[in-house]
Formats: structure tokens, sequence, C-alpha cells
């Protein structure tokens, strides 16, 4: 009999991510063991276990076994199938959780996938549904993933508590992805963003784009940032203790390459309780305040700087490693633990080690240190293709 | 006599070189333009007909773009591996001649026997694999998989055998590798005419199968049992400068075609049990694609294995460095076949073996000049182990007696002995297990300390004392506890110092990221011995305390027991044996190799580099050995503080690996609030870029774990160090899984300056010198005329590029004797091949998509090549994998023991590396069509043997085909000429890959073997596979269009589940089943569109999945026993299974065919109607005979009664007549006689008359004749004649 390859074992429920997602895209499986066993509350939240049913949903014949208490996880990879599928997101998590793995595995279904995420859009702990889409999409780009239908659509907005967003995400399926060599990050044209408000005054909005450009227009005069209202059905559900910030996400463009660079993804800070209802008068300044913290994490972000921004930096370096046996480069900001756990991942599960090399900034002044990773890909081919 | 020996010279009269000379000629004599005819007569090229010409051209872009293949990427190696060279014919055909020919020819040698690959350098650039493939099906199909070429020698006299056609379409199958058909035995014909023909035919017959040109080569015939040296060298060149395509499977795959195998089963293990699972190592040459460490391989014949351990060895068989020369030397012409037992060196792990065969033509040392130090220097060091081991054993017991036979038997125990005496010295328990292991792994893992440093250097650190040692006890005892401290914080110190000081260090990732991952292990290693040593005891202080007193004898060996010590390390330790991980191999090649020179350090010489180390060592040491003082007095024992400087070393490394680490760990250390108040700034710019950022992410493995678990660790088990790479677990285990990244010290960014460190990421930044728009300009200004050109160009307004050019080309003459200086020459250099660019660009026209594809690839391709070219291979392997062409050592687990009791070295064996998740099994559907020359036709549900990727295999398929709406519909038997699905239970393989059936690989089959191929559509875990089932009921009550139907279903469940769904009778009305009824279970109400009858039967049309047999069994060919291996059976078929236990099938009585008796039958007659009859007319009125009635009585004739005298007279007249006609018949038949006799008489009569007449005429003619001859005479005579 061929011997079924054998499983990976990890404890804990951090990078459970992770770990089924290249669980599904090597075919090897894997056992977590002791998720949150010393909690109050032990085993898998509502949602991971939404997220595990994602999984099954567009997988065919995985196998999935947790224990009682729901601390033990046993997965066993079936294959990626697609189509069009639903899924509703659990709210405790924004649909960037859900979208960041689904961004690793769409390429390689059996069917393209269409799938309807509903949940929360933009919430402070995961990366919005805007920012992914500024910056996932042209990314799988460069690895040759591009289309007509590959496209990330906002239907609705849904804040933290009550959700309500809607999300729509199209892409399709390849069977072998271009190498890639990102190695100049070129220099910022132009800066486009986004400012969305739901169920505030549209002002606001334009207030958050005053202040950013405030500040930004040190830099650069080249800012253009949209307003995106929405209202009604597509502002997401109603929440009695709903806090709706209004929010912006700003991405530079450079100028040669067509990389996207980067996106200051971080929301706002928590804004005070009860600010919604505050006077006018003390609406703006909190809002000044508040806004002009973005344009500072964002020109963090840019001293980060690389081709890939920290959100993404992990989806890169998976598509690198998926890619054909050629050399791939990537230059990167500072990794993020999030994926340096996720290199130690891609060896365990592919065998596979990045080269790494610091490129110490010069005596140009473009921010921090960076990172210049190389890899060959191992030649990695989608299984559930089918051929006609 | 010697002029007319010489030829005299013949001018040429055709050839390239004759029409030169000629052309010279004519144009000598002003008459050259005669010679071109387009010229001479234009008019007979121009054009005729522009359809004409149109088709024409038509057809040349065809041509031209089916020479296009899709470009791929080169990813051939630079060194590539041998080539696999396949010598393929059925028996008796002349294989193993033919293969002893061609080493003969390339290395003038001569193997009688030859088993298993054999390797030999062929030419500068290339070697060739020879390997010999048999009649076996299983050799064939796996040979036909890793060839490169196949030598196809067929039979001449005999002509084609089926064995050439099964391989050639199994070739086909797995890729088509290049194939060279070659005929043999054609001294065999007698005339000239047929061995003509012969040719013609076979090569004909030969070009249909592969393809219309292919080579096909003739031996002519043998002399002295060999082939012809010439022919035999021109096959030799045909072979050395083939080219070949990249075949798709080969090269995505890596494998390996072994060429030697050892069994490393422990030898008690095998005499425990001798069908133990087994340990081997393969050797040969890495083929395809990069191989990857514990990846995933299968074995064809045996089965899936994960590598255990993979490491490259030297070549054994090098290509000759590269020189300028034509051909190779005699030195250089190597072959290697371990198998046959020929070529020099067999490399082992920690061993090299070599051959002196004593044959003349194969000089051992030279040959491997590359290797040839290295092999020398293992030799000796190998020997010297040895003799070092003993002595040392021999000096050790000498002194103490009683110690010596306790410890004899238990190596285990000899170890810590060796450690003892530090033990006595500081008067603790605990330590002498740290240091004993200390001390190994300080051998382990400071093996670059140990080749840099020089014996001097050791003296000098002689006077330091033991830190590590401290260090641990430290951690017991207060007083020491501060102390460790003040280590601490100088080392804090020191840890910069050395980041000052050893740039080599710092940048040198690889080589300090080794020795890291060394350490990790050697902690590891550590850990565990503390335990094993501690349970030893104070038992052996006493013992130490003898051997202390001879620590000063020992000195000399210190370094030979040490890394004695080492290699012995994972014998007497398990725990360290297994966590060494895969690189193990190469530190105890390190391990050898530092040995060596400390052997010869007596008169070593110390480099650059080493002096660069001396000196940081030094100014360390005189902290340390501060320090060190102020806890113990002056140490005796040397071999001690040799190692703690090896420690201190260590640690320090150590400590800076912690450094790093603490981006992570954040506040999770002690020590780290101290370095966060000093480090501040600088700190943090080196903790997100520190040089050793892969020693984050991949080294240290568990380290923090150790150091915070302790003891726990050990209650984790195994289980924990199997896949647990990260240190930080124990904090991030079930932390938040974000892939944010929250920068934790966010810069003021309101502050100008912060604000100005990312200035230049915009485009209003400063640019790069190349990329400055100004700067750019600026230069150019120097040479204004361009500047001044270009704008005057556009000026005047001039879109022609050729003025430009030619304009260009001008200002350049006029500037060259101008510009003198070097700096704008170069730069005029720059713009001239920029324009030549341009111009070869445009003048190219617009460069098609294949180019820019092609483009690319190569692009790419370069790209690969230079990106690790200047790595060594040790750190080149870790981040690329082995890359084609190494040569390498494979080591594989739990192999069955048959693979090595039942070894067959002219088997070949093939590691074929599996890609993802292809080790795994599930759905294949494959598009399959039964082979035109197999026999019959293939029935779903038999087993049969697929060779799919590297398997072969045996399972049960379900043939399908797919209806016209995507139904896969069951089929029962394969169809005669059409392709159809197949799916079965298998191995997950990549889509597009070709695959081939047999019914069965064992024994001889009198047909052609191949039964069926195709190629893999689809993996999937499910599968849709239908058959048709008709479920019929009857109607129990009829109302208008409603019926009561019956007997279709069993329940009312099951009716529900068919609500609506679409019912016909047999007549053919149509209906729809509508709802379940009460009374008689499994009975409903349906419409139908008319009225049923009761006889009707209704029925419905449904799909039932099949579901697919999960039956998966791998030919295990390899492991049957020598010369039974092509008798593999596995799964027999149900039809051959009842031929052999007698069983009969018992039939449907139904469907058995039965004589057919036909009663007669019987027509009544045609009755038509008398109106009828009437009204026909008279023709076809029915012709009735009317009877004959009865003749009446007065047309009867009475009956006449004569009278007694009339009877009388009546009765005399018969009499007469009877009488009278006797008499006349008598007359007749004398007058017949007489007749006869008259007839003989006259006969006779006349015979006699011709007889005479006959003499007469005879007599006649001879009285004639003489007359005649009478006169002739005298007319001869003449004249004298009548006077006489």
């Amino acid at each position: 009999m061929a011997t079924q390859s054998h499983s990976l074992s990890y404890a804990g429920c951090n990078f459970l991510r992770q770990r089924l997602v290249l669980s599904t895209l090597s075919g090897r499986p894997v056992k977590i063991r002791k998720i949150r066993a010393r909690d109050d509350n032990p085993g898998l939240r509502d949602f991971e276990a939404s997220f595990i049913r994602l999984l099954d949903k567009i997988t065919n014949g995985s196998r999935i076994e947790i224990n009682q208490t729901g601390t033990t996880l046993y997965y066993q990879p079936g294959l990626l199938y697609g189509g069009a599928v639903e899924h509703d997101c659990s709210d405790l998590r924004g649909i960037g959780y859900y979208l960041e793995s689904l961004l690793c595995l769409a390429p390689f279904m059996k069917h393209p996938l269409r799938i309807v995420l509903r949940g929360v859009t933009n919430d402070q702990v995961d990366p919005s549904v805007d920012v992914l889409k500024a910056t996932a999409l042209p990314l799988l780009k460069q690895f040759g993933i591009d289309g007509e239908s590959f496209e990330l659509k906002v239907v609705r907005r849904g804040m933290p508590p009550g959700g309500g967003g809607e999300v729509f995400f199209s892409c399709p399926v390849r069977k072998v992805l271009k190498p890639v060599q990102l190695t100049d990050p070129g220099k910022i044209k132009r800066i486009r963003g986004i400012a969305y408000s739901v169920r505030v005054s549209p002002q606001m909005a334009n207030r958050i784009v005053d202040s950013a450009r405030s500040i930004l227009n040190k830099f650069i005069p080249d800012i253009y940032i949209y307003t995106d209202h929405m209202k009604g059905v597509s502002s997401g559900k109603p929440h009695a203790a709903a806090l709706l910030p209004p929010g912006c996400s700003l991405l530079a463009l450079g100028p040669v390459s067509p990389i996207l660079l980067l996106s200051p993804p971080h929301s706002l800070p928590q804004a005070p309780v009860g600010w919604r209802r505050s006077p006018v008068r003390s609406g703006p300044i909190l809002l000044h305040s508040a806004a002009s913290t973005r344009p500072r994490s964002c020109s963090c972000v840019i001293f980060a700087g690389g081709c890939i921004d920290s959100t993404n930096q992990s989806l890169g370096l998976l598509l690198m490693t998926l890619g054909q046996q050629d050399v791939s480069k990537v230059l990167l900001g500072p990794l993020s633990p999030y994926t340096i756990e996720f290199l130690r991942h891609l060896k365990s599960f592919f065998q596979i080690m990045f080269k790494i090399e610091t490129k110490p900034c010069g005596e140009e002044l473009k921010g921090g240190d960076k990172v210049l990773l190389t890899c060959v890909g191992i030649g990695f081919s989608n299984l559930s293709k089918t051929l006609k | 006599m010697e002029t007319k020996d010489q030829k005299k010279h013949r001018k040429k009269n055709s050839g390239p070189k004759a029409e030169k000379k000629k052309k010279r000629h004519l144009q000598d004599l002003q008459i050259g333009d005669e010679e071109d005819a387009r010229k001479r007569n234009p008019k007979a090229f121009a054009v005729q007909s522009a359809v004409r010409m149109a088709r024409s051209f038509h057809r040349t872009q065809d041509l031209k773009t089916k020479k296009h293949h899709i470009p791929v990427v080169d990813r051939t190696p630079l060194e590539p591996p041998p080539i696999v060279v396949v010598v393929m014919g059925p028996p008796k055909v002349g294989k193993s001649t033919l293969i002893q020919c061609l080493i003969r020819n390339f290395t003038r040698q001569k193997l009688t026997e030859i088993r298993g690959p054999v390797t030999i350098v062929s030419g500068k650039k290339r070697r060739l694999t020879i390997i010999e493939c048999g009649c076996d099906i299983n050799m064939m199909i796996d040979l036909a998989k890793v060839a490169d070429l196949v030598l196809m020698l067929i039979d001449a006299s005999f002509g084609f055998e089926m064995e050439t056609f099964e391989f050639l379409n199994i070739c086909q199958v797995h890729g088509f590798p290049k194939i060279m058909g070659v005929l043999t035995h054609l001294d065999s014909f007698k005339y000239n005419k047929q061995l003509k023909k012969t040719k013609k035919r076979l090569k004909h017959r030969f070009w249909t199968e592969v393809y219309p040109g292919a080579k096909l080569f003739y031996l002519s015939g043998m002399v002295h049992g060999e082939y012809q040296n010439q022919e035999i060298h021109n096959l030799g060149r045909f072979i050395t400068v083939m080219k070949f395509r990249p075949l798709t499977w080969q090269t995505s795959h890596p494998y390996i075609l072994a060429d030697r195998m050892e069994d490393l089963t422990n030898p008690e293990d095998i005499r425990k049990n001798i069908k133990c699972d087994r340990k081997v190592s393969l050797y040969g040459y890495l083929r395809g694609a990069h191989l990857k460490n514990k990846s995933q391989i299968h074995m064809p014949g045996v089965g899936d294995f994960a590598v255990s351990d993979v490491s490259f060895l030297p070549d054994p068989c090098a290509l000759p460095e590269q020189q300028k020369k034509r051909c190779l030397n005699e030195k250089e012409k190597l072959v290697y076949a371990p198998l046959s037992g020929v070529g020099g060196v067999l490399y082992d792990k920690d061993a090299v073996y070599v051959d002196l065969g004593g044959s003349h033509g194969f000089q051992e040392s030279d040959e491997v000049r590359p290797t040839h130090e290295l092999v020398q220097s293992l030799i000796s060091t190998h020997s010297t182990i040895d003799a070092k081991m003993a002595s040392s054993r021999v000096t050790l017991f000498s002194d103490s007696k009683p110690l010596g036979s306790e410890d004899i038997d238990n190596q285990g125990q000899w170890m810590p002995k060796e450690e003892k005496q530090i033990d006595l010295e500081t008067g603790r328990v605990r330590r002498k297990a740290i240091f004993g292991d200390e001390e190994d792994e300080s051998g382990d893992s400071d093996d670059e300390d140990d080749e840099e440093m020089s014996e001097g250097d050791k003296l000098d650190n002689g006077s330091s004392a033991d830190e590590s040692e401290e260090e641990v006890d430290a951690e017991m005892t207060d007083k020491v506890y501060m102390a460790g401290k003040g280590v601490k914080r100088q080392r804090l110190e020191m840890d910069e110092d050395s980041e000052v000081d050893l740039p080599a260090f710092a940048d040198s990732d690889d080589d300090l990221e080794r020795s890291s991952e060394d350490e990790g292990e050697a902690e590891e290693a550590d850990e565990s011995g503390e335990e094993e040593d501690s349970t030893a005891g104070k038992r052996d202080i006493l013992e130490s305390s003898v051997v202390g007193d001879r620590s000063k004898p020992r000195l000399l060996q210190t370094d030979g027991l040490s890394d004695g010590l080492n290699l012995e390390n994972p014998l007497t330790i398990k725990k360290a044996t297994l966590t060494t991980s895969d690189s193990g191999h190469c530190t105890a090649e390190e391990a050898f190799a530092s040995e060596d020179e400390t052997e010869e350090s007596s008169s070593l010489s110390t480099e650059g580099e080493d002096s660069e180390n001396e000196e940081v060592i030094r100014k360390k040491f005189p902290k340390s050995s501060k320090v060190a003082s102020g806890q113990r007095l002056g140490s005796e024992n040397l071999i001690d503080e040799t190692s703690d400087v090896e420690d201190l070393l260590k640690e320090e490394e150590d400590y800076k690996e912690e450094n790093n680490y603490s981006t992570e760990t954040s506040g999770a250390l002690k020590w780290k609030e101290d370095l966060s108040r000093k480090a501040a700034e600088a700190f943090l710019r080196q903790q997100q870029a520190t040089p050793n950022l892969r020693k984050l992410i991949y080294g240290t493995v568990t380290e923090d774990n150790e150091e915070e678990d302790g003891d726990t660790r050990e209650e984790l088990g195994g289980l924990f160090r199997v896949s647990q790479p990260s240190g930080e677990c124990k904090h991030k285990l079930d932390s938040l899984d974000c892939s944010r990244f929250h920068v934790e010290a966010p810069h003021d960014w309101d502050l100008e300056e912060v604000m100005n460190s990312i200035r230049d990421c915009f485009v209003t930044g400063k640019w790069e010198d190349d990329k400055d728009a100004a700067k750019i300009l600026a230069e150019d200004e120097l040479y204004g005329d361009f500047e001044d050109l270009e704008t005057g160009d556009v000026h005047k307004g001039k879109p022609g590029p050729d003025t430009q050019i030619e304009e260009v080309e001008e200002v350049k003459e006029e500037i060259d004797p101008s510009a003198e200086e070097s700096a704008k020459k170069k730069h005029l250099d720059k713009k001239r091949k920029l324009k030549e660019m341009f111009d070869a660009e445009y003048d190219e026209g617009e460069s098609t998509y294949f180019d820019d594809l092609k483009g690319e690839m190569h692009k790419q391709a370069q790209l690969n090549r230079a990106e690790f070219e200047d790595q060594d291979d040790e750190a080149r392997v870790q981040y690329e994998g082995f890359r084609p062409g190494m040569y390498v050592r494979i080591e594989i687990e739990s192999v069955p023991c048959e693979f090595v009791l039942n070894f067959d070295p002219h088997y070949p064996i093939i590691l074929g590396g599996l890609g993802n998740s292809e080790g795994n099994v599930g759905y294949v559907q494959m598009r399959l069509k039964k082979h035109r020359w197999y026999k019959k036709i293939l029935k779903s549900r038999d087993p049969i043997i697929f060779s799919v990727g590297w398997r072969r295999f045996q399972t049960i398929p379900l043939y399908y085909i797919e209806d016209h709406n995507g139904r896969q519909r069951l089929l029962k038997y394969t169809p005669q000429h059409m392709h159809c699905g197949a799916t079965f239970w298998g191995p997950i393989t990549p889509q597009g890959t070709g695959f081939l059936a047999v019914q069965s690989v064992s024994g001889i089959m009198p047909d052609f073997r191949i039964a069926a191929t195709g190629v893999v559509l689809d993996l999937d875990k499910s599968i849709k596979i239908v058959k048709k089932l008709k479920l019929t009921g009857f109607p129990y009550k009829i109302f208008k269009n409603t019926s009561f139907i019956k007997g279709m279903f069993n329940s009312a469940l099951e009716v529900a589940k068919f609500e609506g769904a679409v019912i016909r009778t047999v007549s053919g009305i149509r209906g729809q089943i509508k709802k379940a009824l009460r009374a008689p279970e499994g009975a409903f109400r349906a419409s139908f569109e008319d009225k049923l009858l009761m006889s009707d039967i209704v029925f419905m049309r449904t799909w039932y999945p099949v579901s697919i047999p999960a039956f998966y069994n791998p030919v295990t060919s390899l492991l049957k026993p020598v010369g039974e291996k092509d008798t593999w059976s596995g799964m027999r078929t149900t039809g051959q299974l009842r031929l052999a236990r007698g069983v009969r099938l018992k039939p449907n009585k139904d469907s058995l065919y039965k004589p057919i008796v036909r009663q007669k039958k019987h027509f009544n007659s045609l009755h038509i109607p008398k109106a009828l009859q009437k009204a026909l007319p008279f023709k076809n009125k029915p012709k009735t005979q009317a009877k004959a009635g009865k003749i009446p009585k007065d047309r009867r004739r009475p009956a006449v009664i004569r009278e007694p005298h009339e009877r009388k007279v009546l009765a005399l007249l018969d009499a007469l007549s009877t009488v009278h006609s006797q008499k006349m018949k008598k007359a007749k038949e004398q007058r017949h006689l007489h007749n006869k006799e008259h007839f003989k008489v006259k006969q006779k009569e006349e015979e006699e008359k011709l007889k005479r007449q006959k003499d007469l005429r005879k007599k006649l003619f001879r009285i004639q004749g003489q007359k005649e001859r009478r006169n002739q005479k005298s007319s001869l005579k003449g004249p004298e004649e009548p006077s006489k």
C-alpha cells in the first residue's frame, strides 16, 4: 500500500490557519493538539470552527476530527474543489481572517472559486477587506493569476459587533505559477486611498481625507482618496452598542514596477465609547486625531518598506514556494512574527528553505533595513485541475 | 618507382571549394554576373501568380510554426549527470557484446562481466551510464522511464520481435526518449541485394514507429566475437554528440539510477531476526530535478519510502578539468561500475575504499584528481583513528587495572571516565556529565575553531580557566552565581566586540549558521547526556581520579580523543543520535578534517583568517581568565581549558543567537532587561535586520524550550521536538492568530528627521545616480551635441529613423577624435551599445510573442544558474536541495529484507522522487484506449497492472464512457477502437501523465503484452460513475389517466424520494409519479398521458452510482528471489481463478443456447368467397380442376370373352412369335461375333501391309541414301573418280 505521508503534529491554536492551509496544499495531514488546553474556555473558538467549516466547503474528501473538548484537531486534507460557495463567517473576526487563507488556496481549485463571505468587513484585528483588495490582488497578479473573473467586491460593509457585511471573491484557477523577481520596490509615485464611513454622516469621510492629506502632502502631492459612504442595507447590521467608526485605507503606488507597495492597514484605535453620541463639536476633533494617526502608521509602513507589505508577506512567500523550479526573489521589510513562523512551516511542509539576506539601507533615506528572500520553487502543480 | 606510387593531385570538380574557385575564375573573366541566374534572367524569377505566391508563403509559415515548441526554462545543470543509455533488445541479439565494445571504445578497458549500470566518461563534457535491458517487462518499464537514449538492437536476420515493439510503446507512453536502432547479425546475409532489401524494409518499419528519419545504425558483422572497431567508434561518436529534448516527467521529478547498494542494518538485529526491516543506503547520480532531504521517494518494484538522509559525495567518475584540448588523455577515461566490481573509489559516509585493480590502464591516483588529496587524507585518517582509539585505550587501562576490566565491555561508561578528571577538581558531581558532553560538543560544534587554532594557541589558552563549567555551577551556588553574572555581562560586551572584530563571522552566514546548528544538536545531546551521566553517579569519581593523574601525557591525544568521543557519542547516548539532524553527515566529515589538521598541527601554518581569529581569542581570554581565577585556583587540566575555550566561543555565539531571538521573545528572558537599556535604538535596528536572520528563523531549534523546560521536556517526549521548530511556542502557543504586524516601537513621525528617513521612498526624494534624471541630464550635457541633435531632430520633425541613425553615426565620427578622455569614451560605448540594441530591435520588426517568451525563459534560466553559483555546496544543498548531477548517497529505512536478500544487480534500482501529495492515494480518472495490437478486450473490475509515473501497481479499474450530458456511464468492457474513461483507486499522479496497462507481468505471453495506454485526466476524492437501473411496476387499478402502481418500491419513503419522477410504460405511454399510497406498501399514484391497460408494465429509468473497489497493490517484483523476478503475480481475475479451480460458472438457464426445433407449419387453404371468385377476372380465378367423374356406363367398353378355339390359336401364335424372336436374337449375336472376327482379321492384314510398306520404303531410302552419298563422294573427288 502507498504509505500515507506522515502527518505533522503541532500544539496550540496559534497559526492554525497557516497549518491548515499548508496541509491542504501539501497533502500532508496535520494534527493540532492542546488548543487552549489550559484556558478557562478550552477548545476551538467559533471563528476557528467557522474557518474549518469553510475549508470543508471548498475541499472534497477532507477528513476533520475534533475531540470532545475541541482541544485536538486532526485534519486530513482532501482536494480543493472550489465552485460557487457561500459562507457566513463568524463575527468575532473580520472577513480578512478567512479571506487571507482563501487567497492562498483559491488559485489551486478544481473549479474557479466564487465565494460570498458574510460577516465583519472591517475590524481592528484583521486586515480589512479593502486592504486585501488593494494589496493582495495585485500581488497575485504578479504570479500570473489574473483574468476577468479575478475580483474582490465589497457588497456591504459590516462593523464588528453586528457584522452584516458581504464580500464577493472570485478567482480563476491556475495550473502553474510564474516565478517572480520583486527586488526593486521603486519609488512611490502617488497615493490613492479609500475612506469609508458607515452609519455616520458622509462628511466624516471627507474630514478623514482632509486630515490625511495634511500629513501626506509633506511627502508627495499626488494624493487622491476616494470616499465610500454606505447607507441602508449595505451598511451592515444595526447593533445596539454599535461603534461604527469611519475608516480609511491608503495605498501608495510605485512608478515603473506595477507593484502595489503599501497598505496602511491599521484601523482606528478603538474609539471611546459613546463617541457617536458625543456632541457634534467634539466629533471632528476626535476624528481628526484619529485620522492623523493613520498616515503616521502609514509612514511607518513605508519605513518598513519592501515590495510586499507585512500583511501579505506570507502570501507572497507561499506563492514563491509553489512556483516552478525556478528562482524567485522578493524584497521585504522586516519580517513579521507571523511570516517567520510561516517560513518555518514552509520548511516543515515543503522542505523548502529561503535564502535570507539583509539589505542595509545605504545613504538613501528609504526607511528601515530590507530583507531579500530567495527560493527555488518546488515545482508545484495544481493537482485538482481537470485536464480536458 | 616512388614517383609512380604517389598519386597525382586531382583538382576538385565539385563541392563548395570548387565552386568558389569557379566563381573566382569567372569573375576574373568579368562574366561573373552570368553565374547568377537571378540576375541573368530576372523575369524567370518574377512573380507569376499572386495566388501561388500567397500559397507558398503560407506553406513556409506553416512549416515554420510547426517547428515551434513551447519554450521551457532550461534547467539542465552546468555539470549534468551521465546520460542513461539503455541497450535493449530481444535475447541473443548482441546487447552485452555491444556494451562491452562501447566501453572498450571509450575507456580502452575490457569488462568481461557486466552487472548493473556502467558509468564512463565519453568526452570532455559528457558521461554515459550504460545499462542493459532484458526482456522482463518490469525491467523494460522501469528503464524506459529513466532512459535518455535507447539503443534498440534488432536482429536483422530475424526481423523485428515483439519486445522491440513493446518497448517502443512503453517509451512512447513515458515520454519518448531518443531512440536509435542498431541492426545486428547483418553478416548472415549471403546476397547483397537481399541485405539491402532487408535493411530498407526494417528501416521503414522503424521509421513508422519512431519518426521518419530516425537513425538506424548498421553493425555489419563480428570480428573475433566483437563488432568492428570502426563501426563501434562511429556509434560512439553518434552517442557523444547526440542532443536531447527534456522530457516532462523526468525534468519535474528527481530520480536516481542506483549503481551501488549497501545494507546498513545493525548486524545484531539481523542475527535476531533475519526478516527484520533493513536500512539501506543507495548511491547514484541524481538526475532530473532537485532532491530535497526527507522527501518521499518510490522505488519501482519495492515501494514507497521516506528518505531518511541524503548526502552528496565526491564524483567517482568525474569529468576532466576544463582544459583546452581536443580529446581526453588516457587517465581521464574513467569507468565506474561498482555493481560489476569496476571503478576505483567507493565513498562511504565515513570511509573511502580504493580498489587498486591490477589493470595498468586504470591508474587510480591520478584519475580522481579533484578528490585526490581528500581521499588520501581520509584514508590516513581512517587508519589513525583506529590506531588512536586502540592506543588510547591501552594507555588508559595500563595505568589503572581495575578500571580497565570494568569498562572494556561497556563503552558507554568509558566515555564518562574521561570527564571525571574534571569532576575531581571542581568537586561537583553534576558537572562531570555536563563537561563530558560539552567536551564532546565542543569537538562537534567548534570544528572551525579547531581547524583554525594552532597548537600554540591552545597552549596559550591553557592558562585560562573553564568557564562553561562555572556557568553550570553558578546555577547551583550563590557565590558562583554572582560570578556567572559577571561573566555574562562581560560576554555582552564581548559580543559586541566580536561583531566588530569578526567581520568574517558576522558576514558569512552560512559558516556561522552551520556551526550554530551543530550547537543546537550539541545542546540537546548535552541535556540528555546530563541525565544519563548523573545516574552514572559518584561511582566513577574514584576512577576518574586515577585518570586525572595522567592528564598530561594524554594531552597529546586530546584532540584525537575528543573527536573519537564525538564519533562514539551517538553510540553511547541514544538521545544524541536521535537529535542529530540531517547535517549530521557534514559534522562527521568536518570532525575528520579537523582531526587531520590537529594531527599535522605541529607544523601548522596559520592563515590570514586564523590569525584574526587568534587575536580575537587572545583579546577575550584575559577577561575570561580573570573571572576564572577568581573562582578557582590554577587548573592543571589543560584539556579542559582548551575545550572550555571552545565552549566560550560557542556560548558567545549562543548569546548572539539569543539576541536575535529576543525579537520575538519580548521580555521572556532575564537578561533582556539589562540589554534593552543599553542597546536601545541600535538594538532595535539590529533586531530588525540581524545578519543571522536565517538562524533566527530556521536554526537553534528548541533552545529556548530547553532552557525553560529543563526536566519537563522529558515528559513531553519526542512529540514536541518532531515538528516544533518554533522556539517561542511556549508563550505563543495559544495567542491570537493574526497576520498583522504591529510595530512595537513606532517612531515619532512628527519629527522632521524621522520623516526624512523615508523621504527617498517617494518620487520627490533623491534618486540613485543611474536613475536620477537630473544627473543623467547633467552628464549628457557634456556632450551637448547629442542633445542638440536629438532636439534638433524633433524640431525638424523627421520621424525617419534611418536618417537619424545615419546622422548619429556621423556625429559619432566627428566626436570620436575629439573625445579623448576615457570616461567619455565609456559613455560613448554605452550609447552605441544602446543604439545597436535599438537598431537590432527595430530591424527585426516587432518581436513576436514567441520571442518574448523565449527571452523571458532564457533570463530565468540564467538567473537560476547565477543565484546560488557562488555558494559552497553545503549551503546550496540546503536552499535548493541536491541538484541534479551530484553523486548522492541516500539512506532509506525499513526496506523489506527481501530487497537485500534477493538483490540482483542486473535489475535496475531506481529511486524516483515524488512530488507533493503524490504519495497519497485517491481516485484517478484517465482516458484509456485498448491497444490495437492487444488481442482481447478489457473487462471492468478485472485487476490489471498499470504503470503510471514511477510506479507499477495492480488495481481494479472501472471503464466508463461519458454521455452527451456529462454523465459517466459504466461500461462492462472497453470499446474496441475507441477511447473510454477509466477510474481506479490508486496513487495520485499529476494530470497529463501517460500510463500503460498490462494484464500480467509474469512469464511470457505469446502475444503483444501491452493491453492499454492513455493519459491521466483528473484526480478526485469522489467519483460519479453510474450504471443504469430500471425499476418496474404493474398497475393494479386504472382510472382514466390515473393509475395505482405497485411493485416498484418497497416503502412509502422510497416513493417520496422519487415523487415527480418520469415513468413510462413499455408501450410508450409517459407519466409521472404523484404520491405514495397507504394500502399496499410501496404503491403509488401516477398519472399518465393516456389510459393504461392492466397488461402494461410501467418502468422508471434511474442511475445507480457504482463504487470503485479501493484496491491498490504495488508490483513488488524486486522482492522476488533471484531468477524469479519476472514471476510476480498479483490478484487474479475471476476468469483465471475459475480456470484454476475448475469452477464453472452456473449460467442462467434462460440465457443458454438450445438447438432450435421448428415445427412444421401447416397452412390452411386459401378460401376465397364465392362472390369474390365470381368477380375476379378469369386469370385470377382459382383454377380448380373438376375431378374426373365416373365414365358413364354407355361409354364403358365391354369385356371380350374368347372362344376355346380362338384361345388355342392365340396361344400358338404366341408360342411361334416367342420362338421367332429367340431365333432372331441368336442370329444377331452370331452376326456380331462374326463381324468381330472379321474385323480382327482385317486389322491384322492391315498391319502386315503397313509393315511391308515400311520395309519397302526403308529399303528404298537406304538405296537412295547410298546413291546420294556416292554422288557426293564423287562430286567431292571431282574429276578423279570418272577416271577411275
